[in-house]
């Protein structure tokens, strides 16, 4: 009793954030935290990919052409002699790349967009909300190989092409989110205090619709590793010898019966790296939710 | 600059606010004058939907353009019309010059933001102050309103605070740019009682000692009586009566004031009295009655009032009120 009271008058209770409520309740959720733990180790590896890959991705060795794994090439070898293992890791630096530049480029575009669109509302939320179903009409596939003729062949301009038809989602999450919190009561104070549209989209709308963007990037990042994967497979993704789990697949697909593995294993990658990513996407929009708090 | 032509701080003239809805034109502000002088306490009464909160955020033009829109009116503000400044210059009105408090205290702060930080924006914005004198300042604030430990108070955000400590903090951010005038929406509506009484002593309170003028909206006859020095009563977007407080409470003369009066419950009347509420709904504000908007309730109506539209009277000394039966030449 004596106890309780004092911790309530001296205050001594940490202080509670929003966000760190929020990690609170993302570290109970297992898969959620198993999928940030995968995406962390494989970041680092990526990062580190020289220090812990036995051979340079480029690497050819023509004497151990095509070989099942084995203590020498742990994930075998592909039709070049290449070490498949070493390819892996520092495929995963493109993936990983293209997953995070992309939503850069995705939230640099969408959440202005989608907020100016949300706070100006009338008129001006018309015309580029009818422009965004314009861009989200139309086919992504066709648009990123048309900006890839365009651009060119650099993995900057993939990230680019697949930026730039991405970032309509986002825009439009933004966009509902601040119409409905530009109704709220502190909005009204906010204004009623003198503060000006900007500024009220800016410290009071954008920071509170931040959850559910958070969410939807965590899904997007899949989205565009898978894009980059895809694009590499059908071969107007990254240009060799750089690796991507996309080329990896589509160069094994030659192969596939004399050394499946080589399918197999870069597949295997992508469906657990976008696993992790849904996984943790999953635990932030719990974890994010007011009303799941305990 | 223009000229000064009035003594009150605030002037309100002939406003009229409209909203445009898919029905009709709702009139929910209709020609309605006010003032408040320097310092003074002044209560605008009705019931829910009269106009209230709408004439107030009119004076700061907070009303949604569109569908709100003001068609006409003046808001003398120290002398200057507010309805004609910019939307600059009206920011720098608003929170610097008037303040508002609001009925929510439980939404009306940003969740995401520290009680202090939503302090000091306006305390840097308006006051041109540095980070660390703002926060200061801030500490200062939750002080005077009451807040323990302000110091450790100050760095938490909303959701540690109880209503009625939100609305203390609502109350710190109102005052803290030391504005002329504090617009009170229903500040008690949703703590509960003895926060109530807490809440507007301290208001009150405050307004003396900084000489800030004060509106309490609301629709509590028992706070009007114990701090407004003047009370106008608003029924249908219009104000049916206004005048002195005490005059008001104790020789209502338009038939809405005297039911809402007696329609409250009271501690100096036998316990077997039954309350008499007004009976019926007020007007729909879309297709206003030619004549009177309270004779459909009225106990006392008589038939011219469904044609004519009754003005302002004379009743008493400052004392005003919108009733035929107060009008010359229609005595029953």
């Amino acid at each position: 009793m004596a106890a309780a009271a004092t911790s309530t008058n001296n205050n001594v209770r940490p202080h509670h954030t929003l966000w760190g409520d929020a990690f609170v309740r993302l570290r109970r959720n297992k898969l959620a935290v198993a999928g940030g733990i995968f995406i962390i180790l494989l970041t680092l590896a990526a990062i580190f990919a020289p220090l812990i890959t036995p051979y340079t991705f480029d690497k050819q060795i023509l004497t151990d052409v095509l070989q099942g794994p084995s203590a020498k090439h742990w994930l075998g070898t592909d039709q070049l002699g290449r070490d498949a293992f070493s390819r892996l890791i520092y495929g995963a630096r493109t993936s990983l790349a293209v997953g995070v530049f992309t939503q850069i480029i995705v939230l640099a575009i969408g959440l202005p967009v989608g907020a100016f669109a949300g706070y100006a509302g009338g008129r001006i939320d018309n015309y580029l909300m009818r422009f965004v179903d314009v861009m989200y009409a139309f086919p992504d596939i066709l648009l990123i190989i048309l900006l890839r003729s365009i651009f060119g062949g650099s993995i900057y301009m993939i990230f680019l092409a697949i930026g730039l038809v991405s970032w309509v989602g986002i825009s439009r999450l933004v966009r509902g989110q601040i119409l409905s919190l530009k109704e709220r009561d502190y909005v009204n104070a906010a204004r009623s205090m003198g503060g000006s549209g900007e500024y009220i989209t800016r410290r009071h709308l954008l920071p509170n619709s931040l959850g559910p963007v958070i969410v939807a990037v965590t899904f997007n990042i899949p989205r565009a590793i898978f894009a980059e994967a895809a694009l590499s497979y059908i071969g107007i993704g990254v240009k060799p010898p750089t690796p991507s789990w996309g080329t990896m697949i589509s160069d094994g697909n030659a192969v596939i019966f004399a050394s499946p593995h080589l399918v197999i294993v870069p597949a295997v990658a992508i469906a657990l790296l976008m696993l992790a990513f849904t996984f943790l996407g999953d635990g932030l929009r719990d974890a994010l939710d007011p009303r799941s708090r305990r | 600059m223009n000229v000064n032509n009035s003594h009150y701080l605030l002037d309100v003239r002939n406003l009229s606010t409209e909203f445009h809805t898919q029905d009709g034109t709702v009139k929910a502000v209709e020609d309605v004058s006010y003032n408040v002088a320097r310092g003074e306490t002044v209560a605008l009464v009705g019931e829910s939907g009269c106009g209230k909160t709408v004439s107030a955020l009119s004076i700061v033009r907070l009303i949604a353009e569109p569908p709100g829109k003001i068609v006409s009116g003046e808001v003398l503000f120290d002398g200057t019309d507010l309805l004609k400044l910019n939307r600059d210059r009206m920011r720098q009105v608003r929170g610097a010059k008037i303040a508002m408090i609001f009925q929510e205290p439980l939404t009306s702060l940003n969740p995401v933001l520290t009680i202090g930080r939503q302090i000091t924006e306006a305390l840097e914005y308006h006051m041109g102050m540095q980070a660390n004198e703002a926060v200061e300042e801030a500490i200062h604030l939750l002080k005077m309103v009451g807040i323990p430990h302000a110091e450790q108070r100050v760095n938490e955000y909303p959701h540690r605070f109880s209503g009625g400590m939100r609305q203390r903090a609502m109350i710190a951010m109102a005052i803290s740019c030391k504005p002329k005038l504090i617009i009170a929406d229903e500040p008690t509506t949703v703590v509960d009682v003895t926060i109530q009484a807490q809440l507007l002593e301290l208001i009150k309170g405050i307004t003396r000692e900084l000489g800030t003028s004060l509106i309490l909206i609301t629709h509590n006859l028992g706070i009007v009586a114990r701090y407004a020095s003047r009370v106008f009563v608003m029924y249908a977007g219009k104000i049916v009566e206004y005048g002195p407080a005490h005059e008001v409470y104790h020789h209502p003369s338009h038939p809405y004031t005297i039911g809402l009066l007696s329609s409250v419950p009271r501690l100096d009347e036998p316990r077997k009295t039954r309350l008499a509420p007004i009976e019926g709904q007020p007007p729909d504000l879309i297709a206003p009655p030619a004549g009177c908007g309270f004779c459909e309730r009225c106990s006392q109506v008589i038939p011219p009032c469904k044609t004519l539209r009754p003005a302002l009277t004379r009743v008493g000394p400052d004392h005003y009120a919108a009733c035929l039966k107060v009008q010359e030449g229609y005595t029953r």
